[in-house]
């Protein structure tokens, strides 16, 4: 059994290390115990009508009025793959989404291994 | 006496197994699980079309609707579904009448009776959710109880349609039955049916016709029950119903023990509270220890003088709509998927008010915790063997579209428009786009009316309907896209209608690992139309579309862009407007979709030329709508370069984004910044 695992689509954990690393180009982004988004370059789009095309302008479009929401990006900082994104108001803390107790991890997974 | 909250949460839950139940389940033989658990699904199934054939109102007509078979301490057996929802706290009112009525020597409970109720506070979802229980009985004993419900779209409240906006409290919603007993000697009691009718004046005929649909629901799935009781003995049907909830909780044991532990947090943000737009926090910490999931809804907004609220039995309900359809589908539909569930709902939050509280929107104040509860789920399983089953949130904006008034039979209707309801967007999963027009968030199976049946039932004209462009949300898998449709007042001078869709200002759908929430949703009207004329004369640039309507304008009339969200009021005959049903979230980096798919986006028409070259950064060609690899790649590449120079490090972020916080005046009911912390006491007359 591997001492990697997958956890999201982008998101590698090395358990021998205890890092979060992109699973696409496998560079090292933070401690596994941290919040991983903290080893990402951080985007804020504060105009969603770059990704949201509205015909409409005004209070009311096809795309989130920035002063209640927008759009936080998290991006591998070696490959730019877009990690996560958040849709927050404004200045509002960012979600430490994924918290894994690593020992179980290291014990189910590590321990696993060396029994083999 | 009625239930105090805590007591319904722990009602969903199963009892603990007695000794005779036991001793039933090792009646059954090799063979007997399987041939009679799906015996009881075929007797749901048949109470589903009896209940469907029967009824009238839209969202029954859609199948939003539920026939359950319970134990009987009220633990749940089986259910069609249709709305899990309903099924799961189906469980509560019988629990009630179990404890209370039955002893009761004024009610007491034989063969043939019939209770009634609707009351949140007694264990229901809303007053608008009307469920007929029926105790089946065989050898003159109590072997089970079934149920029927569906959603009643009048109830007799302040404002048409049975959720007003407007509601501040309970006494402002209409109808609210505690369990009662309507009838007996398998018959309704008409004094009751007619006090229950009376009521509901806007809709009479809505409420006595559905009365008696979900009793013949009920009814037939009782007979069947009392037949299989009949062939194999009470206690084989004892012995199977514990052996149904025992397989239900040890399969949910063993596939959360399976997952990482850890803890998994999600948030999302309404923007209506009562009748106006301001910001409201949902927040989720899922704790997943063992075999055991922990679900706490600490950090959510606290109750206000609206009506979107909901009970913690609902709460657990509704999240309960993505643990029986995604995480474990595959088991039976049973109250032992919730025996390894602890719940946690501070008082004095939007999902546990206090009993005055108004709950008319329970419902719809669901959605963002549903959206919550499929991330958390979708992180929590990606590690796992259940990661075809990862999917970002489904829309979730609750298309609740309400028009009442006399249509063109000279009947009176106060009723859904069950199309944008029942096509919501499906959220994108791990290995593929989500389902255009999928359904009804509450309802996976609901199915959307043809256009023929709305113009036929109602006193509207359907211009359009179809899928709307670029509503789904964008990603490496696309959220599928939700719908458009705009009605005309037609046969009659004026008919009343609102709105009770989110997401004109935030969506509370979110994406998941990179994919994006889908854009928001506009309120479109077109008032003193020249429509019938144009139609009369056979002109040619009638609107196939909303953004064509609003663009082209080539109807004649006042055109008012503003929220979807609308109170009560009156449209005119030939005024037009619009409802959008909201678009799924995405999954993944919309760098990685492949090129083809995006241009098989473009051929369906389900997103625009803008967000090919924008968002997803392909290059193709217009006409022929060939992708360009190699061009792309490049694109790509560059836009990858591009984010990265764009964007900054985290302390930098920190320190940028903790400068920025909303307009105050939006903040009214969100509690304390950002924590949303209760901050005043709500005092309701």
């Amino acid at each position: 059994m591997s001492s990697v695992r997958q956890i999201t689509e982008y998101l590698n954990i090395d358990l021998e290390k205890e890092l979060w690393c992109c699973n696409r180009c496998g560079y090292e982004l933070i401690s596994a115990r941290e919040n991983y988004k903290k080893g990402c370059l951080v985007y804020i789009r504060k105009d969603p009508t770059t990704i949201y095309n509205s015909v409409l302008t005004g209070p009311f479009s096809f795309s989130p009025d920035p002063d209640w929401a927008m759009l936080v990006e998290f991006y591998c900082p070696n490959c730019g793959v877009m990690i996560e994104n958040e849709m927050l108001p404004p200045g509002h803390p960012v979600t430490h989404d994924i918290e894994l107790d690593i020992d179980k991890l290291k014990e189910k997974y590590l321990t696993a291994k060396s029994d083999k | 006496m009625r239930p105090n909250p805590k007591k319904l949460l722990e009602w969903i839950k199963p009892g603990a197994p007695t000794d005779e139940e036991l001793e039933c389940m090792k009646l059954l033989q090799p063979g007997d699980y399987e041939i009679y658990t799906e015996k009881l699904n075929n007797f749901l199934l048949e109470s589903k079309e009896v209940f469907l054939k029967l009824g009238v109102s839209s969202m029954l007509r859609s199948g939003d609707l539920v026939t359950g078979i319970y134990a009987p301490s009220g633990d749940m057996v089986a259910a069609w579904c249709g709305t899990y929802l309903h099924a799961v706290v189906g469980q509560l009112p019988i629990k009630y009448v179990a404890e209370t009525w039955i002893k009761d020597p004024t009610v007491g409970c034989k063969d043939g009776d019939i209770f009634y109720c609707s009351d949140p506070l007694y264990g229901g979802i809303h007053n608008c959710d009307q469920i007929v229980v029926m105790p089946v009985f065989n050898d003159d004993e109590l072997i089970a109880w079934t149920n029927a419900a569906v959603h009643q779209p009048e109830t007799g409240a302040c404002e048409p349609g049975g959720m007003p906006l407007t509601a501040k409290t309970r006494h402002d919603e209409g109808m609210l039955l505690s369990p009662i007993k309507i009838g007996e000697n398998f018959r309704l009691r008409e004094d009751l049916v007619e006090m229950c009718v009376n009521l509901m004046s806007r809709a009479p005929r809505m409420q006595a016709i559905d009365m008696r649909a979900r009793l013949s629901a009920a009814d037939r799935l009782r007979t069947r029950l009392v037949a299989l009781a009949q062939e194999k003995g009470n206690d084989f049907v004892k012995g199977l119903f514990r052996r149904i909830l025992i397989e239900a909780e040890e399969g949910t044991r063993r596939r959360i023990r399976e997952w990482n532990d850890g803890t998994y947090r999600a948030v999302c943000f309404m923007d209506i509270v009562g009748e106006k737009h301001k910001l409201v926090r949902n927040y989720l910490t899922l704790h997943k220890k063992d075999d055991r999931l922990i679900w706490d809804f600490t950090g959510t907004s606290p109750e206000t003088d609206s009506p979107q609220h909901c009970m913690p039995h609902a709460l657990a309900a509704n999240v309960a709509i993505h643990l029986m359809s995604y995480s474990f589908h595959d088991l039976p539909v049973s109250g032992g998927i919730f025996a390894p569930m602890e719940w946690i709902v501070p008082d004095g939050c939007m999902f546990n008010p206090h009993y005055e509280a108004a709950q008319s929107n329970s419902a719809p104040s669901c959605h963002g915790a549903m959206t919550l509860g499929t991330i958390c789920m979708s992180k929590l399983m990606f590690d796992s063997p259940q990661r075809e089953l990862v999917a970002a949130a489904t829309g979730n904006t609750g298309v609740g579209i309400i028009v009442s008034g006399e249509n063109q039979w000279g009947v009176l209707i106060a009723d859904f428009l069950a199309f944008g309801l029942n096509t919501e967007g499906h959220g994108a999963r791990s290995d593929m786009d989500g389902i255009d027009a999928y359904g009804f968030s509450h309802c996976p199976t609901g199915r959307a009316p043809d256009v023929e049946d709305i113009e036929n039932e109602f006193q509207f004209f359907n211009l359009v309907a179809k899928l709307c462009k670029d509503s789904g949300g964008f990603g490496k898998y696309r959220g599928g896209a939700g719908t458009e449709t705009i009605y005309s007042v037609n046969y009659v001078n004026y008919a009343l209608y609102n709105s009770h869709v989110k997401g004109s200002k935030v969506r509370n759908c979110i994406g998941l690992f990179g994919g994006y929430p889908p854009g928001t949703l506009p309120g479109i009207e077109v008032l003193h139309t020249d429509l019938w004329e144009k139609l009369k004369r056979g002109d040619k640039d009638i609107p196939t579309g909303a953004v064509q309507l609003i663009s082209e304008r080539t109807i004649k009339g006042d055109y008012k862009i503003s929220s979807i969200f609308q109170k009560t009021h009156v449209m005119e005959n030939g005024d037009i407007w619009v409802v959008f049903s909201g678009g799924g979230a995405g999954y993944g980096d919309v760098l990685e979709r492949a090129p083809e798919m995006v241009m098989d986006d473009l051929r369906r028409e389900i997103i625009s030329h803008w967000t090919a070259e924008n968002v997803y950064h392909v290059a193709y060609d217009p006409e022929t709508l060939e992708a360009d690899v190699e061009k792309t790649k490049q694109l790509r590449k560059k836009e990858r370069e591009n984010r990265k120079a764009r964007a900054m490090t985290w302390a930098e972020f920190e320190k940028e984004w903790s400068q920025l916080r909303p307009p105050e005046d939006i903040l009214d009911y969100y509690g304390s910044w950002p924590d949303g912390k209760k901050t005043r006491e709500i005092i309701r007359l």
